[in-house]
């Protein structure tokens, strides 16, 4: 029960986040208000750069972030329980894996993505995608592969193996199904990384362009008028903030889990 | 037998700097590679929109994009080794650019390096000293939180409240005619907005690393000894902590030098992050690679330095 009361306040935000557009009281790309007007009226939160109203914008601006950093949270932990199984059945293997992992490692996030977005061509969301999944691989196969370690040196994992059953068998069939916590842990840490990189490039003004709502987008171009409207900057920094944390903290929980789980004599 | 350790030892380290070497040729292959796939070309988008064929053909021979690509890459990396970074699209010297800038970003991130550093060090090491008590406690749901919250959001956060509400520091950064900022208290924000989120996954990876060193049985034996708390910290519990806490450090360079290039943005601070950004929008090569490079080359500057405190601490452990 305790454990369900830590991922309720995640499961809220994504669900707003998700709903959000069909709840904004306003169009978002039609003034409402003055430009940078103070809470007030219609507009429970002010306006922004435009006079857009930041309550209807803020509502709106959530569902992309959250459904690309899903998705590529599922694409990072999906190819890495494969390579850092992989890697753990075939050390040989697993060494040149390490070595490529270490490498992209070492360009900093921001860099890699601005460099992936640009020469990709065509479609900004499927390179932003690409972008992020190479710079959260290396970390989420190392974690895999570590922890598919110790299983893939175990009895049964052998046995099979002097049995004769085949690479992808011995990774899907009695390696993986034994990380299925760890899995889930490396799924909400790539998530919290995929809203920080989603929401970086959207700030870097690559991806979603205005007028679209995007929090990222809204703190950048709201920053200037900071003084005549604090909540345009202020709500979408807190939306970010709080998908964050309440998705961390409920990934906290599921490591503790983990750990309970790791004590259990196999 | 003492030459034979000597000898060995040399050539591990041999092999640590060859890696760290043959890590940042490819990077800067991998550099290369990209950049130069860019869509749309330096030579169109310096010039205006209504130029003639003839104005853009003479603009690529100029900036020699008409080169084949070896030819091009040869030509970029055996520059970097003379300090010659090539022309940018506006025909400045890319060295000339990336050292007006690369003092105060170096500034910048030197000092939210710093300030990371004393503050995981300080906060691991309370909370290592009292696990489970409610410093402990606070400290660590304080850490999860901050490491989750991409640094623009710290940013506009900190400006609200130091800087709109309180007005105790500037909220933008003023760059004085030598380049420089203007004011030491225009450091504080950006340097509190790169550091406040490596706090945070600092004072995780000390206080694990103390952790586990506190229960070695050699810690515990000097404790028996009846050796002073600080002695049995700086003598028996640091060294052994101390190459997991350099790995973590050495992680939160490159995130820092990362950081910069949104934090600089925000705060309008003479950088190269700010550079950076502006040279990705402008599609100029010449500036991204060369900051890339240098970028490149400092973290694994920073690596090989981790990398040597963990042999350091292992050789004088065995």
């Amino acid at each position: 029960m305790r454990r369900l009361l830590r991922f309720a306040p995640a499961v809220l935000v994504a669900t707003l986040a998700l709903l959000g557009p069909w709840l904004a009281p306003h169009p978002i790309d039609e003034p409402v208000t003055a430009p940078y007007a103070e809470p007030g009226g219609g507009a429970l939160l002010g306006g922004d750069v435009l006079g857009f109203d930041v309550t209807s914008r803020l509502l709106a601006g959530g569902r992309e972030l959250l459904l690309t950093a899903l998705v590529i949270a599922v694409v990072v932990t999906g190819l890495a329980a494969l390579i850092g199984t992989v890697a753990a059945l075939r050390p040989a293997l697993g060494r040149i894996i390490e070595r490529v992992a270490d490498t992209v490692m070492m360009l900093p996030t921001v860099l890699a993505l601005l460099l992936v977005v640009l020469a990709y061509r065509g479609d900004s969301r499927g390179a932003l995608i690409v972008a992020a999944v190479v710079v959260g691989l290396p970390y989420a196969v190392r974690v895999v592969a570590a922890a598919a370690a110790p299983v893939a040196a175990s009895g049964f994992v052998e046995a099979a193996a002097a049995g004769g059953e085949r690479l992808w068998w011995l990774a899907c069939r009695e390696v993986l199904p034994n990380l299925r916590a760890t899995m889930l842990a490396v799924f909400g840490l790539r998530f919290i990384e995929a809203v920080y990189v989603v929401s970086v490039a959207a700030f870097l003004q690559i991806g979603p362009q205005p007028p679209a709502a995007n929090w990222a987008l809204m703190v950048r171009e709201n920053g200037p008028g900071i003084l005549l409207n604090p909540w345009a900057v202020i709500a979408p920094s807190l939306a970010i903030a709080a998908l964050a944390i309440t998705v961390s903290l409920a990934t906290d929980a599921l490591a503790v889990a983990t750990r309970r789980q790791a004590v259990v004599p196999r | 037998m003492a030459v034979g350790l000597t000898r060995r030892r040399s050539a591990y380290l041999a092999g640590l700097l060859a890696r760290r070497a043959a890590l940042l040729v490819v990077l800067l292959t991998l550099v290369f590679a990209a950049v130069d796939l860019l869509p749309g070309d330096a030579a169109r988008s310096t010039l205006d929109r209504g130029a003639t064929a003839d104005a853009l053909a003479a603009r690529r021979a100029q900036l020699g994009l008409d080169d084949p690509l070896p030819v091009r890459f040869a030509r970029w990396i055996g520059g970097l080794a003379t300090g010659d970074f090539g022309v940018s699209a506006r025909g400045e010297p890319v060295s000339a650019i990336l050292g007006g800038h690369l003092p105060n970003t170096v500034l910048l991130a030197g000092l939210a390096f710093l300030v990371t550093m004393l503050g995981a060090l300080a906060l691991g090491g309370l909370s290592a000293l009292h696990p489970g008590r409610p410093l402990d406690r606070a400290v660590s749901s304080a850490s999860t939180v901050v490491v989750a919250i991409p640094e623009f959001v710290v940013a506009s956060l900190l400006v609200l409240v130091f800087a709109l509400w309180t007005g105790l520091l500037p909220a933008v950064t003023v760059t004085s005619t030598s380049g420089r900022p203007a004011s030491a208290s225009m450091l504080v924000l950006p340097v509190l907005a790169l550091a406040l989120p490596q706090i945070g996954w600092n004072t995780r990876i000390v206080r694990a690393a103390l952790t586990d060193e506190l229960r070695a049985p050699h810690v515990e034996a000097a404790v028996l000894d009846g050796l002073s708390p600080w002695r049995v910290l700086t003598r028996h519990v640091l060294p052994g902590a101390l190459p997991t806490i350099a790995a973590g450090a050495a992680t939160s360079v490159g995130m820092l030098l990362g950081g910069t290039v949104v934090v600089e943005t925000i705060f309008n601070y003479p950088g190269v992050g700010t550079v950076l950004a502006g040279a990705v929008l402008d599609r100029d090569t010449a500036v991204v690679a060369g900051t890339t490079a240098v970028t490149g080359a400092a973290i694994c500057a920073v690596l090989l330095s981790a990398d040597l405190v963990r042999a350091w601490a292992t050789g004088r452990r065995a």
